[in-house]
């Protein structure tokens, strides 16, 4: 089961009419580097131009440009990143990131990991895995190149995140999926439905392992640029009836998320997570999740 | 902690991190916070602030160790903006480039690169032709170039 007439289908019986799009790039200044630089105006003198993302607070698209965004003085002295729009989502939805113990659990390349720690201020700890060793040298790089001082970095599997033996306050999840055609123009070719429900087996995995890890009232941030909804709105409405998590209401931009699919009621709380279609963005998925309390 | 000492000295600067929080493994240097080093195991791959590494007897600072330099060394060049933007593309200063020049500046010293917004660019070694025009007057050891670079 594969090939574009079929994946185009089932995205129409989940109410969305595909079209091509063509997401714009995006820049993510680092806050705490870029501090009274008056970065956009440097930019622009580059000749790059630039379009504040209405919904992100750090997110820029990146228009006309004379110069490649990639390798400006600027973004070698970590300025700035380079980030997808719709990318630089999951790490805000966390709630007081200051001086918390983070687990970015699938952290390489490094986009989001450098992100949390901006928004941390480099006040807390985070560890980074990632299990493809090839990875790790490019999350590194990433690392030092935007200052971060805070971050932790070990090659293991996320779902040998417990093995660590710490309590996590806050759990980066952007678990590995299966993209989506945005992103990728011969991403019809390539997938098939097998290809994500192995994908979606191993999110599960990690998704249980992450909560054997997660602090009291800690909080799980679970993303995905997939638009598969057994990587995404099934796989929540799995954890929540199999993890005792809860899912938490996120203000973001994004649809709520699929509380039918594919003729499958879900739990209605799963409308609480956000997925967006591509159109300014690539697709995306996100939601917030949370321990269940004893008495719940 | 010595290479970082010595490399340190070599621009007219004197490091003062506290050994305690430094920490070396496979001869990589990295700065970590209390906090840190407590959750920090033996088989991290990167930890904290990457100082830099020794290898075949000789130190390569990191970008990290140049910034923490910054402040404190007497060697810099301050370049304009066509210079700064051809030293981060690998080539060597000449005299005309730079806007001013700080610390000793004789040959072979060692001088740190910072663009007219004060932001450290790499270092480079000085050839002893600041006065000639058309000369080599920085050799460049590392720019931040080198970021794309080694990636690729």
């Amino acid at each position: 089961m594969s090939g574009k007439e079929f994946f185009v289908n089932r995205y129409r019986q989940l109410g969305w009419r595909f079209r091509e799009v063509e997401p714009r790039q995006a820049i993510r200044l680092n806050q705490a580097n870029a501090k009274g630089k008056n970065l956009p105006e440097r930019l622009e003198g580059l000749g790059v131009e630039l379009e504040k993302v209405p919904f992100l607070v750090s997110g820029y698209w990146v228009g006309k440009t004379r110069v490649s965004v990639g390798a400006t003085a600027e973004y070698l002295l970590g300025l700035y990143s380079i980030q997808e729009t719709a990318a630089q989502i999951p790490a805000t939805l966390f709630t007081a990131l200051k001086g918390k113990t983070v687990l970015d659990a699938c952290a390489a390349p490094g986009g989001k990991t450098n992100q949390l720690a901006d928004l941390m201020n480099n006040c807390g700890t985070i560890v980074a895995l990632d299990v493809n060793k090839d990875r790790l040298a490019a999350l590194a790089n990433h690392l030092e190149r935007c200052h971060v001082r805070c971050c932790v970095v070990y090659g293991l599997d996320a779902r040998r995140s417990s093995g660590l033996n710490l309590k996590f306050g806050r759990i980066l999840l952007d678990v590995p999926c299966s993209g989506n055609f945005a992103a990728d123009p011969q991403w019809f070719s390539r997938r098939t439905l097998e290809d994500v429900e192995r994908n979606a087996a191993v999110q599960r995995e990690i998704l249980a392992e992450a909560v054997k890890c997660l602090a009291p009232n800690g909080e799980i941030v679970y993303s995905t640029c997939s638009l598969e909804p057994e990587e995404d709105e099934l796989n929540i409405d799995w954890a929540i009836r199999n993890l005792r998590l809860q899912i938490q209401v996120v203000d973001c931009y994004g649809d709520d998320g699929l509380t039918e699919v594919f003729g499958r009621k879900l739990d209605a709380s799963v409308a609480r997570c956000k997925r967006i279609w591509p159109d300014k963005t690539q697709g995306f998925f996100a939601c917030k999740l949370k321990k269940k309390e004893e008495s719940q | 902690m010595k290479p970082l000492t010595v490399f340190g000295s070599r621009f007219g600067g004197r490091v003062a991190l506290n050994p305690e929080f430094v920490l070396e493994r496979a001869q990589r240097y990295y700065l970590l916070n209390p906090t840190l080093r407590k959750v920090t195991r033996a088989d991290f791959f990167y930890a904290g602030f990457y100082l830099g590494k020794v290898k075949n007897g000789i130190f390569f600072p990191s970008f990290n160790f140049l910034n923490i330099l910054a402040p404190i060394a007497a060697n810099k060049v301050v370049l304009d903006r066509k210079a700064a933007w051809l030293f981060i593309c690998g080539r060597d200063i000449f005299r005309k480039g730079i806007v001013k020049l700080m610390g000793s500046q004789q040959r072979g010293d060692y001088t740190l690169v910072m663009n007219e917004f004060g932001e450290c660019l790499g270092f480079g070694v000085v050839t002893g032709n600041l006065e000639e025009d058309g000369k080599v007057a920085i050799r460049n050891v590392l720019d931040v170039g080198d970021f794309l670079r080694r990636e690729f």
